[in-house]
């Protein structure tokens, strides 16, 4: 669990605080999107988290242990990991499973632990039979899956990701989220920090973040629903979402909670089924041909 | 794509040997090198072909290790012949310049010498992982703790330097690339264009290196890394084989110095 309370940081002292009066409480296991405008602190945000930023006022908990307190830095390190947005960067090992024993390493566990260790968390990202592979000769959706690979073989009991799959094709994208919501069932909670609202959709809540405050919070059928509030934010709403809002507003009977491509398909037979049937159905099933 | 020197996976008693025994015998080969006369030259070329051929590395490949050192020993063997004063060769013909016997037999030995410590060194890298030369390098300095240095940020920092420099090259590509794309002159003919070719390179390649820097060193203390102790994926293990080589060449070292 991590416990915010009044968190303010500013890089420099005299500027204006990048993040204002954050007070925020994640429980474990809990998938959580934060999303916003650029510039709008998220990455700071998220940076408290395990402690690579120390708040200017206020305080930032994992169960007890204080950020503040640089004794608990490796403990806190090892149950928070950080997922970064260019993978080519945040990996150090000279083959992929070196990269992966470089954490276990850093806490000084036995030879024969690191081993177990790098080889299940390879599996779990499906990475097994790449161990001696050079890190750079991987594709970019690999080289995500290798950086939480390394985090797993520290067991966290959070990953929190900042926009992880900005630099990935299609197919690595899936892979990555797949992998999200699979630790999730695992009882690993995720922060995704994403400007993709699709992605925000798979989360059980979403944190809205503007100008260094978090501004909302609920869960995305709450959030992601509120089309031109969004838009407003120069945030892009899921297209689905968006067509469902634009139907309502030319005042067809549909909701706007959707965010899938399945649930729009659903609403919209739905929709044409009620049509139908209704007695001033009167379209010509055939054009052109006998009605 | 530079791979010279780069590792050959084989399965070979020179590949099986603790990294360590192969750092040693490196240094030992530097020393043993510096002290000996022709024969001994020759006897230790012998030694290093059947070491490389004991590790089914083939000879052309080896060989082609010389290759980016070639300009540099040339310079050296020619400076030696010009340059040493004694007995000049009766056929060169006379003139301001002089070729002597004593120039030509001290540049052939000096250029022998350190060509045959670049292959010593590259049988090291092509039968040597990368990152067993690390590990092996950390527990060789091991001792360097009592000033206060720890073997492990050394070792770090050697594989930090081999993990990146591929990315850097690709980074140094790009950068090229989109500077040829907007008219830029890789290739002049005057020195100076040369100069400024490289200096617009520098500058974008330096800026990024101190933010991938900054990246990195982000990346490593999330994942928990302080300076000094640490563990590794791999234990490295002294077998009584390695032992033994490892007293004989301290032997051989000792020899040649007394």
């Amino acid at each position: 669990m991590i416990r915010i309370q009044n968190l303010n940081f500013a890089y420099e002292a005299d500027h204006t605080p990048t993040l204002n009066d954050i007070n925020l409480l994640i429980n474990e296991g809990e998938y959580i999107a934060v999303i916003g405008p650029n510039g709008c602190g998220k990455t700071t945000l998220i940076r408290h988290l395990n402690a690579l930023l120390v708040p200017t006022a206020g305080e930032v908990m994992f169960n007890d242990l204080n950020t503040r307190d640089s004794k608990s830095l490796r403990e806190i390190r090892s149950r928070v990991g950080m997922v970064f947005q260019n993978p080519d960067n945040q990996i150090v090992g000279m083959s992929v499973e070196e990269d992966v024993a470089f954490g276990p390493g850093n806490f000084g566990l036995p030879a024969a632990e690191v081993r177990r260790r790098v080889d299940h968390a390879l599996e779990t990202v499906g990475l097994t039979g790449l161990e001696k592979r050079r890190p750079h000769n991987l594709s970019g959706g690999q080289k995500q899956l290798l950086a939480i690979a390394g985090l797993l073989a520290m067991d966290p009991k959070i990953i929190v990701l900042d926009e992880p799959t900005s630099s990935l094709d299609p197919a690595g994208k899936k892979n990555v989220l797949a992998l999200l919501q699979k630790l999730k069932g695992q009882g690993i909670g995720i922060i995704h920090v994403t400007h993709n609202m699709d992605e925000a959709a798979i989360a059980d809540r979403v944190l809205v973040m503007d100008g260094g405050k978090l501004i909302a919070d609920g869960s995305p059928d709450d959030i992601l629903s509120r089309v031109e509030w969004l838009k407003k934010l120069g945030l892009a709403p899921p297209k689905v979402t968006e067509l469902m809002w634009r139907l309502q507003q030319v005042g067809e009977d549909v909701g706007s909670n959707i965010f899938t491509i399945e649930d729009a398909v659903n609403e919209i037979t739905t929709l044409l089924a009620q049509l139908r049937s209704s007695t001033d159905y009167y379209m010509p099933r055939k054009v052109g041909g006998h009605v | 794509m530079y791979n010279l020197g780069q590792y050959f996976s084989r399965e070979s008693p020179v590949h099986n040997r603790d990294p360590r025994v192969k750092i040693i015998a490196v240094i030992a080969l530097s020393i043993i090198i510096l002290q000996v006369n022709t024969i001994g030259l020759i006897v230790v070329t012998g030694g290093v072909i059947v070491v490389s051929q004991l590790a089914y590395l083939p000879l052309g490949s080896l060989l082609r290790t010389l290759r980016p050192v070639l300009p540099l020993f040339l310079c050296l063997f020619l400076l030696y012949i010009f340059f040493t004063p004694g007995r000049p060769l009766p056929w060169f013909p006379t003139g301001p310049v002089q070729i002597t016997y004593q120039g030509l037999s001290l540049g052939i030995h000096q250029v022998g010498k350190f060509l045959l410590l670049v292959l010593g060194a590259s049988i090291l890298t092509m039968t040597t992982p990368q990152s067993e030369i690390t590990i092996g390098l950390e527990r060789l300095l091991r001792p360097i703790r009592v000033i206060g240095i720890s073997s492990h940020d050394i070792a770090m920092m050697v594989s930090l330097a081999l993990r990146f420099i591929p990315a850097l090259l690709d980074e140094m590509n790009s950068i090229s690339d989109a500077q040829v794309a907007r008219g830029a002159n890789f290739n002049p003919r005057r020195l100076s264009g040369k100069v400024r070719a490289i200096s617009y390179l520098a500058a974008p390649l330096s800026v990024n290196i101190f933010r991938r820097c900054d990246e990195l060193v982000d990346a490593m203390e999330a994942r928990g890394y302080q300076q000094g102790q640490r563990t590794y994926l791999r234990e490295l293990v002294l077998t009584r084989a390695d032992y033994c080589l490892i007293g004989a060449l301290t032997a051989v070292v000792i020899a040649v110095l007394v």
